[in-house]
């Protein structure tokens, strides 16, 4: 079903980007719509390119970069964002 | 008209609204209550007069998530400010025109003030800000708040007759056939608020806009047919493959929009430099680093506070009302010939009661203009990350940290702070918490204790206290959340700003907003309290002028002393003190100070040696940390939490928790070997 030609991006999930990677939003579907008004509010929705900065201790929050500006988000919602590595 | 005239200052967080309200106004005319809710509403009036500037509280979108957003969509459709004055973040412009575009829907006439456009060229984004403001149809000020710039072009604007001249603003976007149908019979079924254009109520409703909605429902015979109207243009969306839902067409057709008046205004150059913030980042929220660097801030702070600067001046302040100022109004009282009373009263009542608590002014001053320099640096925020882990361990938030925080300052701008988390729960959890924040009013007893007991090891004593509150909160916020927060989802998304020098103007324009509130209740509160107490403490069942081992005070206290006897401190001193510390908690000292006949710390602290050991003056700050929340945060809660049920809870189980952590503090300390 696939319209667009073979392309080189690979779905992952947000959360399972290292610091330094950078990826285009593709679902924010199974976020709770609480998370996903707070992202959007911050520009963050479907095709907004997001970059990993740094990852927290035990799994805490990762310091996300999106159109310039940086963002906390726990790791638990990162993993619900799926996005397409390029 | 002048001065009713009104102009809302409104704008997403973190772009420099305060700033801009700093440089346009001289001072806070004055800080009131919002109608109907409890956020502070500051108002300041124009540097030209010519207008009050209202500040609303940092928005994203007219949708509110949390309390402190609701404040601002009340405020627009309750009163009708005249001029809307919007700040836009010109490093984030695509984001913040969303909110410009639902303000200029309402119809009011706007200016945009365009701001941090040094933030932007360092990203090598410049802006045409008349190219914008043509776009936009309302006049752009390019403005830098930190610096004064392009603020007297803005002054000169924003006076009535500047703004009567300017033509209204005729802003209008095309939502589509399907829903421009929708919205025209919207408005011809919603009710009519007079200063507010129909096609932004019937917008905002289309938008699934929780006030509006809420608005709606009051009114009964209308509800239905309008509920129906936004069900039948949601389906024609999806049947049409537009869009899911209404809210989601509505955003795409801004986004749309906004995106072409962005490519049209914006042009990019090269970055200039890597940035600071990057550099900073990479330390203070290192994995490993993050939490001891917080650790250490902390520290230093206290070091700062209570060591360095703070108790230096404070004890000049203490030589200067127990000397040279008691001899002055000593002579002064005997040339006008007052009477023995009229002595008794000024000097061991009113000049021990309040001088004792005005003493502790430099160090109070001093941990506000800290926590001040932490919120505006950029650093807060970052906190928030480094300790969600945390807090999240123990079911909060890391946001609940910023009120946490603050709460070491005053629990009640702390409570207040409460209100940027979005879920009711977990705000319920923070507000009750907070108050075991050890206060800067707790900080003068703590103070008066160590400096007899533990002059060596001040710093370290004092911060123990706070880690006490910190562990109990800790605690209790896993009991809490394990017992009635467990259905619920949390939130946790930060902004993290770039990092900024704070502006010396604004750092003690926020200090002194924080910090005059102990000042005033010296004035009211702590004065008042101090006469009633020397009162109780001259009279007594004999009459006045009696022993203060046989006055009301005594017998107060007395009562009350054998429940402190387990704990160490059973005399009816300790248990007066406590009871009126109820009042404030800097109380407490002012009540030892007329009890034990001491006009200067010096005095009071030698008789305090001899009333208390190390180990019961230990469980007595405790005690002072963790019982009963004061008169004023007891308010504050009540007036947050809107029940009396967990307003006496938040009083009651404290209580318990004080006694408590006395008790295991002495019999702990006693198994120890401290005597």
């Amino acid at each position: 079903m696939t319209s667009h030609i073979q392309s080189p991006c690979t779905c992952k999930s947000l959360g399972h980007l290292k610091p330094g990677e950078a990826a285009y939003i593709t679902s924010l579907a199974r976020l709770s719509s609480a998370v996903s008004h707070r992202l959007l509010d911050l520009g963050v929705t479907i095709g907004t390119l997001v970059k990993v900065k740094r990852c927290s201790l035990l799994g805490g929050p990762l310091m996300l970069e999106a159109n310039g500006q940086l963002f906390g988000l726990r790791k638990v919602e990162a993993t619900l964002i799926e996005v397409d590595v390029c | 008209m002048l001065n009713s005239w009104s102009t809302a200052l409104v704008g997403n967080p973190n772009t420099g609204k305060t700033s801009l309200f700093n440089s346009l106004t001289r001072s806070y005319a004055y800080v009131g209550n919002w109608t109907g809710v409890t956020v502070e509403k500051k108002v300041g009036m124009l540097r030209n007069h010519a207008a009050q500037l209202i500040d609303l509280p940092g928005i994203y979108s007219l949708q509110p998530m949390s309390r402190d957003e609701g404040v601002a969509v009340h405020y627009l459709l309750h009163d009708q400010p005249n001029v809307i004055l919007n700040v836009v973040d010109a490093s984030q412009l695509e984001r913040n025109l969303f909110l410009t575009i639902q303000l200029l829907e309402y119809g009011a006439p706007t200016l945009i003030a365009l701001n941090m456009n040094d933030v932007a060229e360092g990203r090598g984004i410049y802006i045409k800000s008349e190219l914008l403001g043509s776009r936009l149809g309302v006049p752009v000020y390019k403005v830098n708040a930190r610096r004064d710039q392009g603020i007297p072009a803005l002054l000169d604007d924003l006076t009535p007759d500047g703004m009567l001249a300017k033509p209204p603003s005729t802003f209008r976007l095309d939502y589509g056939e399907c829903v421009e149908a929708a919205i025209q019979r919207l408005e011809a079924l919603l009710p009519a608020i007079a200063h507010i254009p129909s096609r932004w109520l019937a917008l905002q409703y289309l938008e699934n806009n929780n006030t509006i909605h809420e608005w709606v429902q009051q009114y009964a015979e209308i509800e239905p047919a309008v509920e129906r109207l936004y069900e039948e243009t949601e389906q024609h969306l999806q049947a049409a493959g537009t869009a899911l839902h209404l809210p989601q067409h509505i955003r795409t057709v801004r986004t749309a929009y906004i995106k072409q008046i962005v490519a049209e205004s914006l042009s990019h150059t090269a970055p200039a430099k890597p940035n600071l913030t990057d550099r900073i980042d990479n330390i203070v929220t290192n994995r490993w680093l993050g939490i001891p660097i917080f650790i250490a801030v902390m520290y230093f702070m206290f070091k700062v506070t209570f060591e360095w600067i703070g108790s230096p001046l404070s004890d000049l302040l203490d030589g200067f009302f127990g000397g040279a100022f008691t001899d002055w109004t000593s002579s002064l009282l005997d040339t006008v010939g007052a009477s023995a009373f009229t002595h008794a009263l000024i000097q061991e009542g009113i000049i021990a009661g309040v001088g004792g608590v005005l003493v502790f002014v430099p160090q109070i001053f001093i941990l506000f203009l800290f926590i001040s320099f932490v919120e505006d640096s950029g650093y807060m925020a970052r906190v928030t990350i480094v300790m969600d882990r945390l807090m999240e361990a123990v079911g909060l938030n890391g946001k609940a940290f910023i009120p946490f925080v603050i709460g070491f300052g005053c629990s009640v701008p702390g409570i207040m702070a409460a209100r940027t988390i979005e879920q009711p729960r977990e705000r319920l959890v923070t507000t009750l918490l907070v108050p075991f924040m050890s206060c800067s009013a707790r900080l003068s007893v703590y103070a008066l204790f160590a400096g007899v007991f533990f002059e060596q090891h001040q710093a370290f004593v004092v911060l123990s206290l706070y880690l006490l509150g910190i562990v109990l909160t800790l605690i209790l916020a896993k009991v809490f959340s394990l017992s009635f927060m467990k259905e619920e989802q949390t939130v946790f998304v930060v902004e993290l700003p770039p990092y900024r020098m704070p502006q010396w103007r604004t750092l003690f324009r926020s200090t002194w907003e924080k910090g005059k509130g102990f000042v005033r209740k010296a004035g009211t509160f702590i004065l008042g309290g101090s006469v009633l107490i020397w009162l109780l403490s001259y009279a007594g069942p004999d009459g006045f002028g009696v022993a203060m081992n046989e006055s009301y005070l005594a017998k107060l206290g007395g009562v009350l002393a054998p429940l402190f006897v387990p704990l160490g401190f059973g005399t009816w001193q300790a248990g007066a003190a406590l009871v009126t510390g109820f009042m404030a908690k800097e109380i407490v000292v002012s009540t030892m100070n007329i009890i034990y006949h001491a006009p200067d710390a010096a005095m009071l602290e030698a008789q305090i040696a001899h009333a208390f050991t190390p180990l019961t003056a230990y469980a007595f700050c405790a005690f002072v940390l963790l019982y009963v929340p004061c008169l004023a945060t007891v308010g504050i809660i009540r007036r947050e939490v809107a029940s009396w049920k967990w307003t006496l809870f938040s009083m009651s189980y404290a209580l318990v928790v004080a006694y408590l952590v006395a008790l295991l503090i002495r019999f702990g300390g006693m198994l120890l070997g401290f005597a």
